[in-house]
């Protein structure tokens, strides 16, 4: 029963990092590559302030929230005033960025060594240290991450990021700032994306670098590339796939030298595929150019 | 009032606007008219802020504008309807248009979760009169339709829906009769004359010469760039590079 728990708590953390990440590519066509990156700052600021400065875990969310904003505010600015696969480039700049940060700062990071004892959240002296409590958390967080995005995906501010992802020109001339929309997109998106860093770091208790790295970018891109982006079921859709398939491969009972290789082989059969016969993803109603 | 002063505009060494300077008669429909390549398009671009011009200036209601983004001049009330429809294809019919008001307080992210019901009620508003805008172009059957999913003449007939939701006080039409139903042209011509009466000003792009003889109150003809000639509508349309351009004679 745990085992099964573990993976739906790892999928409410995906969900989180897949919708906020749907923000900027199905929402405003930005394709970014540095979501990582706000995954990795949210896990280490709560990691930093629970260890360090023995901050609560909710109050730390704010917190990496707060940062991973700010994040997003440096990466936006240079990035916007680029298009196409110059603001790609930019983004992954950023994100390779990050990562040698959280590598080479070993005052602060540990670098390579990582940081073990991360404490388990706790409120009023209630730990959630048990899986099946963790996973009630995990649960709420993400359900209340997918309202907020809900409720932004139906708001004038959500039409106005899809109108700049259909035509920026167009939206231009309706009398909206598509920069600005896209600065505000590109924070609320980093900003939610720390929230899944700050949940992973005390689920697992350790963290280093290496979880936040460009490879765990292109994961979270190929969730929503294969459940479809620019509307909220798609992203729920792929991180479901993308998370029970390597379970599923457990079962098949083949050799734990091969599993691991044949994870990503499917994985890059699923993506050509997908890309092929249907190349919005399966669930989703805008497709990327 | 929209005023041109001596503005310019090269693309390599082809000089695509040459010195134009020209006022537009406010509350009137004015017609551009020109053949391919005269540089109508271009003009445009350089008025709603596209386009910086090379020398000259740009004026609205004695306000420079040249020097303004594209998005800050729309907020001054300046429409423009594309010569492609640039219709949003993946939103709909209704959400084209709800997303011509300006300002709308559920803009700002923030107000979408501590204004909710200001944002709500507002929502509503606009929702109605986009609806009303698109029953006004005959597309009530259209509302919940994918733009992409709409014929060529309905995807225009969305995007004139669009710029009146927009409440501009100027509109910029490139070519609004082309691939339109030939039935529908007379109401779209009935509703210029009428949005005129309002007192709107109407810059019109159009090759189609009966609807400029009907509803242009004044013509501008362009050619290689530069204003050839102005006046009546039927004044204009009897010069002889009008004659040669439209008519081939």
């Amino acid at each position: 029963m745990n085992y099964l728990l573990h993976i739906l708590i790892m999928c409410a953390i995906y969900l989180i990092l897949a919708l906020s990440l749907n923000l900027l590519i199905g929402f405003t066509g930005l394709l970014s590559i540095t979501h990582a990156a706000f995954y990795g700052i949210g896990a280490y600021i709560s990691t930093l302030l629970m260890v360090k400065m023995g901050f609560n875990f909710f109050l730390t969310i704010p917190l990496a929230i707060l940062g991973s904003m700010i994040f997003a505010v440096i990466v936006a600015l240079p990035s916007l005033r680029l298009k196409g696969d110059y603001f790609l480039l930019s983004t992954l700049a950023f994100q390779v960025i990050v990562f040698s940060i959280l590598y080479n700062w070993i005052a602060l990071t540990r670098g390579p060594y990582g940081i073990p004892g991360i404490p388990k959240p706790k409120i009023f002296g209630f730990e959630f240290g048990e899986i099946p409590v963790y996973f009630i958390l995990a649960v709420v967080i993400a359900f209340l991450i997918f309202l907020i995005f809900k409720q932004l995906y139906f708001s004038p501010f959500g039409r106005v990021l899809k109108s700049i992802r259909e035509d920026e020109i167009v939206a231009n001339a309706l009398g909206k700032d598509p920069t600005k929309f896209k600065i505000e997109a590109f924070i609320i998106g980093g900003g939610l994306a720390a929230i899944a860093g700050s949940l992973y770091a005390s689920y697992v208790t350790y963290i280093d670098p290496t979880s936040f790295t460009l490879d765990e970018s292109v994961f979270i891109l190929s969730i929503i590339i294969i459940g479809g982006t620019g509307n909220l079921k798609g992203p729920l859709i792929g991180t479901i796939i993308m998370l029970f398939l390597p379970e599923i491969l457990r079962f098949l009972r083949i050799p734990d030298t091969i599993a691991a290789n044949m994870r990503q082989i499917i994985y890059g059969a699923l993506l050509v595929i997908l890309m092929r016969l249907r190349p919005q993803g399966i669930l989703g109603e805008y497709r990327f150019e | 009032m929209i005023r041109t002063n001596r503005v310019s505009k090269s693309f390599g060494g082809i000089k695509a606007v040459d010195d134009v300077s020209i006022t537009f008669y406010d509350k009137r429909i004015n017609g551009l008219i020109g053949p391919n390549g005269a540089g109508k398009t271009t003009l445009f671009n350089i008025i709603n802020g596209f386009l910086k011009p090379d020398e000259g200036e740009v004026y609205l209601n004695d306000l420079r504008i040249d020097n303004l983004l594209p998005y800050q001049i729309a907020q001054l009330g300046l429409g423009r309807m594309f010569q492609d429809t640039r219709v949003l294809g993946k939103m709909t019919a209704l959400e084209n248009v709800m997303l011509a008001a300006k300002n709308q307080i559920g803009e700002n992210p923030l107000n979408v979760f501590f204004k909710y019901r200001r944002m709500q009620w507002e929502e509503r508003q606009i929702k109605e009169e986009a609806k009303r805008w698109l029953e006004f172009v005959g597309l009530q059957d259209k509302i919940y339709t994918n733009a992409e999913s709409l014929s060529y003449g309905q995807q225009k007939l969305l995007t004139l829906a669009r710029l009146l939701a927009g409440k501009n006080e100027v509109l910029l039409l490139d070519e609004p009769t082309a691939g339109v139903d030939p039935g529908f042209i007379p109401v779209i011509l009935n509703l210029l004359k009428n949005l005129v009466k309002e007192g709107k000003t109407i810059i019109l792009i159009e090759h189609n010469m009966t609807a400029v003889l009907e509803v242009c109150d004044w013509v501008f003809f362009m050619d290689e760039g530069k204003i050839v000639s102005f006046g009546l509508p039927s004044e204009v349309l009897g010069h002889p590079e009008v004659r040669e351009a439209y008519l081939g004679l």
